[in-house]
């Protein structure tokens, strides 16, 4: 049961260093078990937020997916509440029938623009999450056909 | 090559008992991990982690390579590491620059101590 844990600990690092460690590390925990579990889950545990944190660029990439999507809602949904509340004070003055007033269709105008705005930010971004990714594999391919360094 | 060596000083406590405990010989990960606990007479006890994340490093600039397993009967999950010519001068920069540090640290004392005795 302690064994599959700490078993479970190590697929949970990024793939390359369970690829290239995890083996050894749980021939470690065999190892050096009978002298105590605690220390071995407590760095494997730093292990992993340091191999996460630190050593891959994984979560920079979650990090920008994140930010995009709290950006794309909080953009979207505070550009339709706001069009909307604007649209309900005009029709609680004079109810909507066409042709459209001028406040209106500035009104319209306005929701289009933060359409187009939203549109034109997740281009950009997915741009850039692109282009940033293609660099570290670009490095990856460069390290690994360089072999060791030095 | 010193040159090169300076480049990579100071070391890590962790990055220099692992250069050291290869220094004679070749060493497997777990006998790296005790060797590394009879260095420093129990004192600095390295984790698998700690010693994967120093050994990747050590690894890529170079400093460590794998090394043969010493026979067939080995548990396959074993691997051999040794210290290549740029981690033996790297370590030996390092034990160079301590030793100026120590030499340092004993002359300071020594100015000090008959002041602090009087």
């Amino acid at each position: 049961m302690i064994r599959a844990l700490y078993r479970w600990l190590l697929w949970l690092h990024p793939p390359a260093f369970r690829r290239e460690f995890a083996g050894e590390m749980e021939w470690i925990f065999d190892e050096a078990s009978p002298d105590g579990v605690a220390p071995l889950f407590a760095d494997g545990v730093i292990s992993l937020m340091r191999q996460w944190l630190l050593r891959s660029g994984q979560w920079k990439i979650a990090a920008a997916v994140f930010g995009g999507l709290v950006e794309i809602v909080a953009g979207g949904l505070g550009g339709l509440m706001f069009a909307h509340a604007q649209m309900e004070a005009r029709m609680a003055v004079a109810p909507i029938r066409p042709p459209f007033t001028p406040a209106e269709i500035t009104a319209m105008d306005n929701l289009m623009h933060i359409v187009i705005w939203i549109a034109t930010g997740v281009v950009l971004m997915v741009v850039a999450v692109v282009c940033w990714v293609r660099s570290i594999n670009g490095k990856r391919l460069h390290r690994l056909a360089a072999g060791p360094m030095r | 090559m010193s040159d090169d060596a300076s480049a990579y000083l100071p070391l890590s406590p962790a990055t220099l008992h692992i250069l050291l405990s290869l220094a004679p010989e070749d060493r497997h990960g777990y006998g790296i991990m005790q060797e590394v606990a009879r260095q420093s007479e129990g004192q600095y006890k390295l984790g698998p982690g700690t010693l994967y994340d120093n050994l990747q490093k050590l690894m890529n600039q170079g400093m460590v390579e794998n090394a043969p397993k010493r026979s067939d009967d080995d548990d396959p999950r074993r691997r051999y590491y040794r210290l290549t010519p740029l981690g033996r001068s790297v370590l030996a920069a390092e034990i160079g620059r301590l030793e100026g540090v120590v030499r340092e640290a004993k002359l300071h004392l020594r100015v000090q101590s008959p002041r602090g005795a009087a």
